[in-house]
């Protein structure tokens, strides 16, 4: 699994955040150094000893006292300063020039307990894996659907809650090509753990070639397996919830057009692979027991059909 | 002990817990003024309240507060005849108040109208619901006053305190009253 | 009590119990002394629930992917604990202490109200029973402490849980209001001749301010959770985004109640540790007026910062940015007080009872837990870390490295005035280092969990390195956590049985609560010595050189 942290940024946005995060810690270090110096020292040298008098009563002084009130407030005044710029560098504004809202380049809905992402310029849909080109600044556009979650790829930029009612945005940078973990940031329920989500940075001729993929209708299956899949997909209710282009357009689940195409399953639960797909279908709360996604009993035969079914969906 | 203050605790408590109560309603009527508007086609203050029928009630309760405070000074110079008439006003002005409520909410549950219709009607019914429930805590309050000076209530100093910390109870209500039938049945009508 | 018409005779009954002594005693009791050990107690008990639970959580993630809890289950193992720790250990524990002492640092009889004080008692107790109820209800509330719309109305959590949440969240909050109100009144108007403000020991300050914080902020959780009840009960829409309802204003509601209510858990440990450093550094409380006053100060500004937990809703800048001036703010006066203190120390003769220990661990503790949250001010700090494990620290650090160390100075210190006896020092000096290295160990790597992008509030995690190594390292600290708990308890019940004898006053010290016997009688006091300044007792020990000949002097020279 790629390392995912707050102090690295792969991103000129979230640069300045991870800047003034070292700035802040080092102050906050050298002031926890001071106060436990003081205390150690404290604690040392005015232990009392065998037979010592009361000490020296001392009421306070004012000056010494308004000096601890002030170093600490022009300190922190200093912080803000800091506050202010880099607020505008890492989140800039959404506008153009002249004012108007800029049209998202991705819409990203959380689900219990998934993402939808919606590329509304090509106009496909995907789930749970977000392709970016690299190098080039993507505004997202986030809703909740049901409840409340939040969207955070720590070392590309600041997290941004999705909320129901109230849709934000926020830039989408990866500075070069590579893998991005990130994670729901708001407690949304009972697989609130598992609503992982990753972002790939690809350069910019192999995304013109993801979407060109993504665009296009996957052919029809031509097993006679992978058919009776299909046509279980079809006649039982996985075609409820679960769109494919061509075949169904269910959309309380996720988009399942070019499944075969992903890394993972389930908003990260499971890396994709035929085995680990059998297994999910044949027993969802086996690895997501608060998942929405019913066990649908399969026979073993038709388990493996449906299983031929989705790999064609590439 | 200190002496002078220990008969103002009554006083003490009731204007401190007044001001834990008025922060409660500042969050509901909050809530009316942030919502108001946001109640696209269904009913809503304009096309629901009636200022004029309601202001009339309104004037009935705020008299209450005057009629209170007669009895509150009566009672602190002793005439406790005299106090008992005034607190038997309040009450029957306070009962009048809640009446009036009652056929207010009658009239709007016939015309199919409950907490759970839009945003309006669930602030509405949650705030004017609330202040009634202190209403009628404040009735039962003087009732019980009213009872007590059958056995001589009102004798004794700590007594008094006690009959004037339930004034202020009852002027309370009344001052939470001002804010919603303006903000409610003024503002959101206009 | 001349006042009650004692016609009644269940009421005439109930007093009889009272003066009778035994077990009933303590349900018809209005002495405050018993009613702040019945605080003490339960909230003691929960505190051991609100434990079991925070075991069961780091359990589960001992290891990655692990099956001990499914996420139901945990997820309300975490909301309970949560629940559990703010609501019916923290704050009671703190008003426990604040009913025991206010009336003998004062020099009074009892409280302004003492049945109104065992209501509050007896509305905690019954809240509390309320919120364990629902485990038997079928299901714990499991949207987390804050219940954030919309995942805690009907169609999210469609069972009783968060129902009972929020009946027993009132229920508690309305006993914590009334002893809010019963302080202030107390404090007004109870004081011995003598006592006036400036002379107030820093404890009862603190408890003063912090009745006013609780007056303040409880009734915003109050209208939030009525608003949260006719949502769930009564099909209302405050929150509900279908209807035009906003999620968020349940958030600024509740966290108009949420961040004072931080400061009410921490503003009385603040208490402690300016009455046990003072006398166990043998020295004054260094600047007691900007000690009181720099509270005074946390006070207002808390009631000003609340949506700093709020930076990640997308408010937008300008809104962010006045509330970190204000949270920053908040850190200046909170910090002053850090400062005090070690110069309390300074130049004292300082004396290593546990309770001292406690203590001094307390001031870097709270440091640490204080600067971590200056951190959350900064807004892209906070944009990058909030809801991740970060804050599962800094929040420890507070409460835990903060108020429960502070408890815990502040309960060796005056258990020998509740019991008459004293605590094992041995078994103390176990009990803190226990503490001290189980929560280090616990919660620092909770640090870097969060900055490893580790989210709060999950039940379990994938299998990265890190993330393995950091969850297991604060699983040990958890358990060694436990142990210490369990030394606690068997030192607290080995001490009560048979502890030395304490004596009216054990540590030399300087405020009433000491001027009389260990427990104190009924009516608390039989002579109370004259109060001329913030240490009637060092007054009386030291006539040569006493506080009020010195403030005299130093007016006379113009300071």
């Amino acid at each position: 699994m790629p390392v995912t942290s707050a102090l690295q940024a792969h991103s000129t946005l979230d640069q300045p955040i991870v800047h003034l995060m070292i700035v802040v810690l080092v102050i906050m270090s050298a002031i926890l150094v001071l106060v436990t110096t003081l205390v150690i020292v404290a604690s040392i040298r005015f232990r009392q000893r065998a037979g010592m008098p009361e000490p020296e009563q001392n009421f306070g002084n004012p000056k010494l006292e308004m000096t601890w009130t002030i170093v600490p407030f022009l300190l922190l005044v200093s912080i803000f300063v800091l506050t202010v710029i880099t607020m505008a560098h890492s989140d800039p504004s959404k506008t153009t020039a002249a004012g108007d809202d800029l049209s998202p380049d991705l819409v990203v809905s959380g689900h219990q307990f998934w993402w939808e992402v919606q590329y509304p310029q090509a106009g496909f849909t995907t789930a749970n894996e977000i392709h970016i080109p690299a190098g080039r600044r993507m505004l997202v556009r986030l809703i909740g659907a049901d409840v409340i979650h939040d969207f955070w790829v720590p070392e590309l930029s600041r997290k941004m809650d999705m909320i129901p009612g109230s849709p934000n945005e926020i830039w989408l940078l990866a500075d070069h090509p590579g893998t991005y973990l990130g994670t729901c940031a708001e407690f949304c329920g009972d697989e609130h753990a598992w609503m992982r989500i990753r972002v790939i940075a690809q350069t910019s001729q192999e995304f013109e070639q993801w979407e060109q993929s993504q665009e296009q209708t996957p052919p029809p299956p031509t097993t006679p397996q992978a058919k009776h899949g299909e046509q279980l997909f079809r006649s039982m209710s996985c075609a409820n919830c679960h769109a494919v282009s061509g075949v169904s357009s269910g959309r309380v689940g996720p988009d399942l057009t070019h499944l075969a195409s992903r890394e993972t399953l389930a908003a990260g639960r499971l890396g994709n692979n035929p085995v680990n797909l059998e297994a999910w279908i044949h027993d969802p709360s086996n690895f997501k027991p608060g998942s929405y996604m019913p066990n649908a009993s399969l026979k073993p035969e038709d388990l493996s059909a449906m299983v031929a079914y989705l790999e064609t969906l590439r | 002990m200190a002496g002078e203050f220990v008969h103002q605790k009554s006083r003490v408590l009731i204007l401190t817990f007044i001001f834990s109560e008025s922060i409660f309603f500042a969050f509901l009527i909050t809530a009316f003024v942030l919502y108001h508007g946001r109640s696209a086609g269904g009913p809503d203050a304009r096309n629901t309240l009636d200022p004029i029928r309601t202001g009339i009630y309104s004037l009935i309760l705020w008299a209450s507060s005057v009629t209170v405070w007669l009895s509150e000074r009566a009672m602190r110079h002793l005439s406790i005849t005299r106090s008992k008439r005034w607190l038997e006003v309040t009450i029957l002005l306070g009962g009048i108040f809640l009446v009036g409520q009652g056929i207010e909410y009658h009239g709007l549950f016939a015309k199919g109208m409950s907490v759970e219709t839009d945003l309006f009607a669930t602030t509405f019914f949650t705030t004017t619901g609330f202040h009634a429930l202190h209403v009628f805590i404040g009735l039962i309050v003087l009732l019980i006053v009213r009872g007590l000076t059958v056995a001589g209530f009102g004798q004794e100093e700590y007594q008094r305190e006690g009959f004037i910390a339930a004034s202020y109870y009852w002027h309370f209500v009344d001052a939470v009253w001002v804010a919603v039938f303006f903000i409610f049945y003024i503002w959101g009508t206009r | 009590m001349s006042e009650v018409p004692v016609a009644l005779p269940v009421l005439r009954k109930l007093q009889r119990f009272e003066h009778e002594g035994g077990m009933l005693s303590w349900v018809a009791s209005v002495d405050h002394k018993q009613i702040g050990i019945l605080y003490l107690v339960t909230s003691l008990i929960f505190f051991l629930a609100g434990g079991v639970e925070a075991l069961l959580m780091r359990t589960q993630l001992i290891v990655p992917e692990n099956r001990f809890l499914n996420p139901s289950l945990y997820n309300q193992i975490f909301t309970m604990h949560g629940t559990t720790m703010i609501f019916l250990v923290v704050v009671p524990v703190l008003l426990g202490l604040m009913v025991y002492l206010i009336p003998l640092m004062i020099g009074a009889r009892d409280f302004a109200f003492p049945r109104l004080n065992a209501f509050a008692y007896w509305m905690y107790a019954l809240g509390g029973l309320l919120l364990y109820f629902s485990f038997f209800a079928h299901d714990a509330p499991a949207a987390g402490w804050f219940a954030y719309t919309p995942l805690s109305e009907k169609p999210y959590s469609n069972l009783q849980g968060m129902d009972y949440w929020a009946l027993s969240l009132l229920v508690v909050g309305t006993g914590t209001i009334a002893t809010g109100l019963n302080v202030i009144a107390t404090i007004a108007s109870m004081r011995i001749k003598g006592m006036s403000l400036r002379h107030l020991p820093l404890f009862a300050w603190m408890s003063l301010i912090n009745s006013f914080l609780i007056v303040g902020a409880m009734p915003a959780l109050n209208a939030a959770l009525v608003m949260l009840l006719v949502d769930r009960q009564l099909q209302g829409n405050f929150f509900k985004p279908a209807a035009g309802g906003s999620p968020i204003f349940w958030q600024h509601v509740f966290w108009n109640f949420g961040h004072p209510e931080v400061y009410i858990m921490v503003l009385p440990a603040f208490g402690i540790i300016s009455e046990v450093i003072p006398v166990f550094s043998r020295k004054v409380i260094y600047g007691y007026a900007v000690v009181a006053g720099s509270t005074v100060a946390i006070a207002l500004l808390s009631f000003g910062v609340w949506a700093h937990h709020m930076f990640a809703v997308g408010l937008g800048h300008f809104l962010d940015l006045v509330f970190a001036a204000s949270s920053m703010l908040i850190a200046v006066p909170t910090g002053v007080k850090i400062f005090n203190w070690i110069a309390t120390m300074w130049g004292g003769a300082i004396r290593f009872t546990t309770s001292m220990w406690f203590a001094v661990a307390f001031l870097v503790m709270f440091t640490i837990g204080g600067l971590s949250g200056v951190m959350f001010a900064v807004v892209p700090i906070d944009w990058q870390l909030t809801d991740t494990y970060f804050v599962v620290a800094h929040m420890h650090y507070v409460l835990f490295g903060g108020t429960a160390f502070a408890v815990f100075a502040g309960i060796y210190y005056w258990f020998p005035k509740f019991s008459g006896r004293m605590l094992s020092e041995r078994m103390g000096k176990w009990h803190f280092w226990l503490t001290f290295i189980g929560f280090n160990l616990t919660f620092m790597v909770q640090h870097s969990l969060g900055m490893l992008g580790m989210p709060r509030r999950v039940f379990t995690y994938p299998n990265i390195h890190t993330w393995k190594v950091l969850n297991f390292v604060s699983t040990i600290g958890a358990y060694i956590l436990g142990v210490s708990v369990v030394v606690f308890l068997w030192n607290v019940i080995a001490s009560a049985r048979q502890g030395r004898t304490a004596g009216d006053d054990p540590w030399d010290a300087w405020t009433l609560e000491w001027a009389t016997s260990s427990p104190p009688p009924v009516h608390n006091f039989d002579y109370v010595p004259p109060v001329r300044s913030a240490r009637p007792l060092w007054d009386l020990k030291h006539p040569e050189d006493t506080d009020w000949e010195r403030a005299r002097k130093r007016q006379r020279n113009g300071r």
